[in-house]
């Protein structure tokens, strides 16, 4: 107990003049065990916190538009951006560019592991995955290929970057393979749509929940 | 500038069109910012600690919003894209500066809903005002809200250095203890 309070005792010194403290050493510090990652963790939450509660106060909403205005011209849209906004929901739009490639490839594959990882490490043309989730999470107009995927794998990615959860209602779902070109920037609408394609598959979203039947 | 070159390039009847579309699709993207951007602007500045910081990736959202062919679906999109980028970002500082702000040295919970974190946050400082004592409740303050090292509290409150750590790491306990319960 008085070694957990003393490693601790110990993190707090370095959090108060981190500089005095080599990379090797702060992490050999936050990282000396359980206890004191946790108690690192709890005080990234507590600064947080601090910050929720004393940024309460109102936003100047319209100097902040003004200063985003002065950076912002809106490109012009060869594809009449605002007709799409209008028609999202009701159009099924199976893009040809952005959902070439998808394919069934086989329904129960587990079996097949080691075939399965030489195709996962291949190098796709575009943005491969698994990818590093954060950097796929941003706003981006890079397209991301699911290459012979299992869609228990694939779609819980996708889901959270619209910060939706994913349930499986029927676990022959779950095996299911893709080669699944995802553009992050569609909506998710569009991407539930675009599942909705393959016979075997019926996805639905509600309350921020993506259930796969 | 850019309107002023696309439409140059286009005859009276495009250009019309052209010009019609472009004030439609300004006024989207205004009326998206006005709705969210609150949000937006607080989610940033919690995660990254530094208003300007956090303004910068919440216009910068919006940059790509706006330069999109697509518009977002769902207002929900933006706070998603907000709280993304703001941990790549923080996963590109160096150590010292994450361990100087306090930010997170893994990603571990960056998928939580944030509806969830943000609860969770409001329920920590619930509960420092309602449960620590003093001079607990004080010596978490001043760490937390006023960034004061132990030393600094210590002098700030008139009590021995040893006696602020343990208080200190008797707060943080506390509420590890709790949270770690629910």
């Amino acid at each position: 107990m008085e070694t957990a309070n003393e490693n601790i005792r110990q993190l707090m010194e370095m959090l108060d003049n981190p500089d005095a403290y080599t990379e090797q050493q702060i992490q050999n510090i936050i990282n000396h065990d359980e206890d004191t990652r946790e108690t690192y963790r709890l005080m990234v939450e507590a600064k947080r916190s601090s910050r929720h509660r004393q940024n309460k106060e109102l936003v100047n909403v319209d100097a902040a538009w003004q200063r985003f205005n002065q950076k912002f011209q809106p490109k012009q849209s060869s594809s009449n951006w605002m007709k799409i906004a209008a028609s999202f929901i009701g159009v099924l739009l199976v893009s040809g560019i952005a959902f070439a490639a998808i394919h069934i490839v086989r329904q129960y594959q587990k079996q097949e592991t080691p075939q399965t990882e030489i195709s996962e490490n291949a190098t796709p043309p575009v943005t491969t995955l698994p990818a590093d989730t954060l950097t796929k999470d941003t706003v981006t107009v890079q397209p991301v290929i699911y290459d012979n995927i299992p869609l228990e794998k694939m779609l819980p990615e996708i889901a959270a970057h619209y910060d939706v959860k994913v349930v499986f209602a029927n676990d022959v779902a779950r095996g299911l393979r893709f080669h699944f070109v995802w553009n992050p920037q569609k909506g998710i609408d569009q991407i539930i749509s675009d599942l909705n394609q393959f016979e075997r598959l019926s996805a639905t979203l509600k309350d921020n929940q993506i259930t796969v039947e | 500038m850019l309107d002023k070159r696309i439409l140059e390039n286009c005859d009276s009847s495009s250009a019309n069109q052209a010009r019609l579309e472009l004030a439609e699709r300004k006024q989207f993207i205004e009326q998206l910012f006005r709705r969210n951007y609150s949000k937006m602007i607080h989610l940033a500045s919690v995660l990254l600690g530094d208003d300007e910081e956090a303004e910068d990736v919440v216009q910068d959202v919006f940059l790509r919003v706006a330069d999109s062919d697509i518009p977002p679906k769902k207002d929900n999109y933006l706070l998603t894209a907000v709280r993304n980028a703001c941990l790549n970002r923080i996963r590109q500082m160096h150590l010292h500066d994450k361990v100087k702000r306090l930010m997170p040295l893994e990603d571990d919970s960056a998928l939580q809903p944030i509806d969830k974190r943000m609860k969770r946050l409001d329920d920590i400082a619930t509960y420092v005002d309602e449960q620590l004592e003093e001079p607990h409740r004080s010596i978490f303050h001043l760490r937390f809200d006023d960034d004061l090292t132990v030393s600094e509290i210590a002098r700030r409150l008139g009590l021995n250095p040893n006696t602020t750590y343990k208080y200190l790491m008797q707060s943080i306990q506390q509420i590890r203890h709790h949270f770690g319960k629910h």
